[in-house]
């Protein structure tokens, strides 16, 4: 039994590594949504997208000092992330600007043909030879009273914690952060308050797209290869998202890693026990979206809307 | 969507379509040796064109979104095999049983609709079609897994369908059969009600729509025509597997239905025979010419051009081909005396 039990825990720290991925993703449009109230469905498009430009960086700068060191990583975080803010700024001016009063239904499929835009564009670039992701911490563990935790798996919570206490002290301490929240509750009185309303909307999406380029940069080594079958974990973050309650920052957090310990437990030791959870450990995140949208349709920390006539 | 003054319905040269239609594989088969390719395309998007239209009574006319209709193709395609090759019922029976059940599948996925809307929806169906996929390699006793599964050749009335000629008047008699049904059913009560939902929900229900009825009817009638493309899928391709009802057709019908102009029952028509041709015909000549200078996996750059038509159409002409047809009839009706800016 306590081999159950060491199971469990261990996979559900794997779990929780995952779900922070999920939960930066979700992070990335619940952004969106609150300041321009598009839906990106692209997110985890620019998600494998960081990841590919992080991959190539490095192999860049390896190729230069002739070798992986750390610094080798550094440097093409700091790259990637340059490249995140240049990325978000196209976004927003391919995207955000000419649909701005267009309906929800044409802004979700301009962000889903952006989404399958990327994705091949990306597949015809890169070759279709998947690549090898080269990890910082190489297959390094941790051993504590019997549980194995991966270095790799801490540092994305690490780094995930770091992420997210950047963003709240943005939002709730800054100018910028301040003028987005003003944005994101009434975009006309915002603008009549003198906010510039435009470069809001720029901003948000240069966050997005840096949130998500570096969520790429850490899902990258946790898996075997790296091809853009990885963009279709962006699509898991949504339930994460609406369980959550979507629009709701802490929200996406919890909703993210809670959904990450389900998935990692259900496709882990739950698996061994019972036969039949392994027909339907990749859909339960789709089961669980839809049992949330039907009985709590708000998620757990939303809060109910009222319908305007 | 557009309602121009010239709105009149001519319906004149429908019979001449229609036979037109019927005439033209004669007319490709004198015309070129390889006319069965070109038939097999054709079937295609008559199939597609069935559950476009189906799907564009949903999105188009109710404007609940749907991105699971792969999945209702597949439940209609794995259904009917099912019960042709395994339960032994004849194919005419089939062909009305297996909608209502996908039609029932659909009441299903209406019943979350109810409470939710817009890209809420948009994910449960998504989510929906991950589930049907799965659920099918599942059940892999009767559905032959993730390998696939064998279909027998349809059979109507003791005639054997056998090769794509046979095909075509099969699958075009059942589009055209369709194409009148949708505009029966949006030009009538029901049709009414659902543009009534579309454009103001409260508006529908103050003035005594019953939302939760005309949504689970708009869901049910939009399953029976999948389903019923499915049925015509399963016993025309002969083999189907998951494979094929990806997540990608999904969008790919979204994409027939938005470039064909939303709303609109001839625009989907349009829109999936533009989609279907580019897809088979267009796109393969640009692919050999730029495999020259990069290498390409197949599929990558069709996927890349789909998304950018999509993304053109959505930006600069949100009302589809059908929108740019009723425009251009506008603008030369009254030719000489077009007053500026009109047409913005």
């Amino acid at each position: 039994m306590s081999d159950l039990l060491s199971g469990l825990i261990q996979e559900s720290i794997s779990g929780i590594a995952l779900g922070c991925i999920y939960a930066l993703i979700a992070l990335g449009f619940t952004l969106i949504y609150k300041a321009t109230e598009v839906v990106n469905f692209a997110q985890g498009e620019i998600m494998m997208v960081g990841a590919y430009v992080n991959f190539f960086f490095v192999t860049q700068f390896a190729g230069m000092v002739g070798g992986l060191n750390g610094w080798v990583f550094l440097a093409a975080l700091f790259c990637s992330t340059i490249f995140a803010v240049l990325f978000g700024i196209v976004l927003d001016l391919i995207i955000s600007r000419p649909l701005k009063d267009e309906p929800v239904f044409s802004i979700i499929m301009a962000t889903i043909s952006l989404a399958i835009i990327l994705r091949s564009l990306t597949a015809m670039i890169a070759g279709p030879i998947s690549l090898v992701p080269v990890s910082p911490f190489g297959d390094s563990t941790i051993k504590v009273g019997g549980i194995v935790i991966s270095v790799l798996d801490l540092a994305i919570i690490i780094s995930a914690i770091i992420l997210m206490g950047i963003f709240f002290f943005f939002f709730n301490k800054t100018r910028w952060g301040i003028a987005m929240k003003a944005t994101s509750e009434d975009s006309e009185a915002a603008q009549l308050m003198g906010i510039p309303v435009k470069n809001v909307y720029r901003m948000v999406w240069v966050f997005a797209a840096i949130v998500g380029i570096i969520s790429g940069v850490l899902l990258a080594p946790r898996m075997a290869l790296l091809d853009t079958t990885m963009s279709y974990l962006g699509l898991k973050a949504f339930p994460a998202a609406i369980l959550g309650g979507f629009g709701s920052i802490p929200g996406a957090v919890v909703g993210g890693i809670i959904l990450g310990i389900i998935e990692t437990v259900s496709m882990g030791t739950l698996s061994f026990h019972f036969e039949w959870i392994k027909e339907i450990n990749d859909i339960i995140v789709w089961i669980v979206l839809i049992a949330v949208l039907m009985i709590r349709p708000d998620g757990l920390f939303g809060i109910a809307k009222v319908k305007r006539v | 969507m557009i309602k121009g003054r010239f709105d009149d319905e001519n319906l004149k040269w429908i019979p001449v379509l229609i036979i037109v239609v019927f005439l033209f594989p004669f007319l490709l088969k004198s015309a070129t040796f390889s006319y069965k390719y070109y038939l097999y395309i054709l079937n295609i998007a008559g199939i597609y064109i069935i559950l476009t239209v189906g799907l564009d009574i949903l999105s188009g006319f109710t404007g609940l979104m749907s991105l699971g209709h792969a999945a209702f193709l597949a439940i209609g395609a794995y259904t009917s095999a099912i019960l042709v090759d395994q339960v032994g019922l004849p194919f005419e029976l089939s062909l009305i049983i297996t909608p209502i059940i996908v039609g029932l599948f659909g009441f299903v996925i209406g019943f979350p609709a109810l409470r939710i809307e817009g890209m809420y929806l948009g994910l449960t169906t998504m989510g929906f079609g991950f589930i049907v996929k799965r659920l099918i390699i599942a059940f892999r006793e009767w559905t032959g897994g993730s390998g696939g599964l064998h279909v027998s050749k349809a059979t109507f009335f003791g005639i054997t369908i056998n090769n794509d000629w046979d095909n075509y008047f099969m699958i075009y008699t059942f589009a055209i059969l369709a194409i009148i049904i949708a505009r029966r059913i949006v030009k009538s009560k029901l049709g009414r009600a659902f543009m009534a939902i579309r454009d103001s929900e409260q508006a529908a229900q103050a003035s005594g729509i019953n939302l939760a009825k005309y949504k689970m009817m708009s869901f049910f009638i939009s399953g029976m025509f999948a389903g019923f493309a499915g049925v015509l899928f399963a016993h025309t391709s002969h083999f189907i597997s998951t494979d094929h009802f990806d997540i990608l057709l999904s969008i790919l019908f979204i994409v027939m239905v938005l470039v064909g102009g939303v709303g609109s029952i001839y625009g989907a028509v349009l829109g999936t025979l533009f989609i279907v041709l580019m897809e088979n015909m267009f796109i393969p000549l640009f692919e050999d010419g730029m495999s020259q200078f990069v290498h390409l996996e197949a599929g990558d750059f069709q996927v890349f051009i789909f998304g950018l038509i999509m993304l053109i159409f959505i930006i600069f002409q949100p009302l589809g081909l059908y929108g740019m047809w009723l425009k251009t009839r506008i603008y030369w009706k009254i030719f000489p005396f077009n007053p500026r800016k009109r047409f913005t």
